[in-house]
């Protein structure tokens, strides 16, 4: 019923409905713009602040990716560790859990005095991986956990070595698993970054959400708006790239069944 | 005549608790086909996975006179990897040992050939039929030559037909191939129209209950199950079977 064209036209529509509205009602009531500022303001902070703005979200971007990538990479090596050796989960997993747990704006301060406070960006680097590290660690390990047992004697059968066996069988048959926690874990990584960036509140780290902070502190509540529409748009561009790279990545190995020839 | 594998009072208790085999004990020849028969749960697909290696008996030892043999194992699913086509599944066994992937894939795809499905190489596993999965998988164990092929109820699934096209394929292959063939299964009629000599295991913990030399002429066509000779052996089987079973 809905044409691919509609599809995108009309949430555009109703998109600008809302900002023509909002728009409309700030003025019809006269609402002071530090409660709630009209579209128009929140444009106008883009376009006078529009560089500085972007470059704290860059700096933010920066801090998200990297936990991200050292979430990923941490997350399935340890995985991988629990999955060929019992003890080695039975020793570390409560660890990893207890991390998982205790909220990362309690740790925050922790971290910061251990890394110094002329290094806030690294706390902040380390909290937003501690944030993002959890799913990918569980669902990596409820995927290798997943393999078929038989393949699994298979590969034992054919003396395959270690790296065999983890690159052929594990990874390709968990990535389901993994691609999903992966998702889970862009987002949070981005969450993480921002909670820390609160939480370590200095000039040092001149992420979002110290622009937020400060414009919050300034009563400059379209700056605040502004702020807060950017980092809305990373956490979608970064699901977004992540949803696509699950889809190359799934589509052909778990495709439609109905599409079955 | 020579043998290349020897079961020595194999026993078997798992660490539930399970005793799953007792006492087995039966000589391998070389080139035979072999069925190991017994209801579910009696142990068979335990003395594979002790002869393959990927379990280790309780009592007794599997000894391999002329040195461990080349094995192919097929499961009772086709157990293919979902992501990777016909080809590269059957690929498998010898990539992992190290053969160049250009060879491996030259192999495979006579490996393919010989089971029938030389036009599906780049199919996936869930674009095949149950039957046809389970050629992949046949074609994956023939394809490093193996010497001694464990079968563990491999047709089980399957619908009768597919699963009658399936056991002439796999006696027209032993023929062509000449490796042996331990065959587990808990159909009487497959047991009797496959193999040269059945071993039929009691009801748990499995114990050797007969020896059978199969009197059924060779080769096996599908005619042979109208003589009498085929049908007199499956009412022996069947009768040894429920006696142990109603006792
Ligand atoms: N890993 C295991 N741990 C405990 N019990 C097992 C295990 N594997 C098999 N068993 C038990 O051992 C018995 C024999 O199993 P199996 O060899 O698979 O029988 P079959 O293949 O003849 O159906 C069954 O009762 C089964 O439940
Ligand atoms: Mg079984």
């Amino acid at each position: 019923m809905l044409t691919p064209l509609l599809r995108v036209i009309l949430p555009i529509l109703l998109c600008v409905g809302l900002l023509g509205c909002w728009e409309w009602s700030v003025a019809y009531w006269s609402i002071p713009s530090f409660v709630l500022p009209p579209p128009s303001a929140i444009l106008a902070v883009f376009i006078s602040d529009g560089v500085s703005l972007l470059h704290s979200a860059w700096i933010t971007l920066g801090t998200t990716l990297m936990a991200f990538v050292l979430a990923v990479i941490s997350g399935v090596a340890l995985a991988v560790l629990f999955a060929s050796s019992r003890l080695a989960e039975a020793l570390l997993s409560p660890y990893a859990v207890t991390l998982q747990v205790t909220p990362v704006v309690a740790i925050a301060p922790l971290i910061l005095v251990w890394v110094g406070l002329d290094r806030a960006w690294l706390a902040v680097l380390i909290l937003a991986w501690i944030v993002a590290f959890f799913p990918v660690l569980a669902s990596a390990t409820a995927g290798l956990k997943a393999v078929d047992p038989n393949l699994r004697d298979l590969f034992r059968l054919y003396h395959a070595g270690f790296w065999q066996t983890l690159r052929r069988l594990q990874i390709p048959s968990s990535l389901p698993y993994l691609l999903s926690g992966i998702k889970t874990a862009g987002g949070l990584a981005l969450v993480g970054a921002v909670v820390a960036e609160f939480a370590a509140a200095s000039g040092n780290t001149s992420g979002l959400a110290w622009r937020i902070l400060e414009a919050g502190n300034r009563l400059q509540i379209a700056k605040m708006f502004a702020a807060l529409l950017l980092l809305a748009l990373m956490g979608i561009v970064i699901y977004a790239i992540l949803s696509v790279i699950e889809w190359l990545l799934l589509h052909r190995w778990h495709g439609d069944r109905r599409n079955n020839s | 005549m020579s043998h290349d594998l020897r079961l020595e009072r194999l026993a078997k208790t798992f660490p539930n608790g399970t005793a799953a085999l007792h006492d087995l004990s039966a000589e391998i020849d070389s080139g035979a086909f072999f069925s190991l028969l017994g209801s579910s749960g009696c142990g068979k697909s335990t003395v594979l996975r002790l002869i393959a290696g990927l379990d280790v008996p309780t009592h007794g030892r599997v000894v391999w006179p002329q040195g461990l043999a080349r094995l192919g194992f097929i499961f009772q699913e086709p157990t293919l990897m979902a992501w990777a086509s016909a080809i590269c599944n059957v690929a498998l066994p010898l990539e992992l040992a190290g053969v160049p992937v250009r060879d491996a894939r030259a192999r495979a795809a006579e490996a393919l050939a010989q089971v029938g499905l030389s036009g599906f190489t780049t199919a996936l596993p869930r674009e095949l039929s149950g039957g046809m999965q389970m050629r992949v998988s046949i074609a994956r164990a023939l394809v490093a030559q193996p010497q001694v092929l464990l079968m563990d109820e491999p047709f089980a699934a399957l619908d009768e037909l597919t699963r009658g096209r399936l056991n002439d394929d796999l006696l027209r292959l032993w023929s062509e191939c000449r490796f042996s063939v331990i065959f587990v299964t808990h159909s009487v009629f497959e047991a009797v129209y496959l193999s040269q000599r059945i071993l039929i295991l009691s009801a748990r913990p499995g114990r050797l209950l007969a020896d059978i030399q199969n009197p059924v002429p060779s080769p096996r066509t599908p005619e042979v199950r109208l003589l009498p000779v085929f049908n007199a052996t499956a009412r022996d089987i069947l009768a040894i079977l429920e006696d142990r079973v109603t006792c």
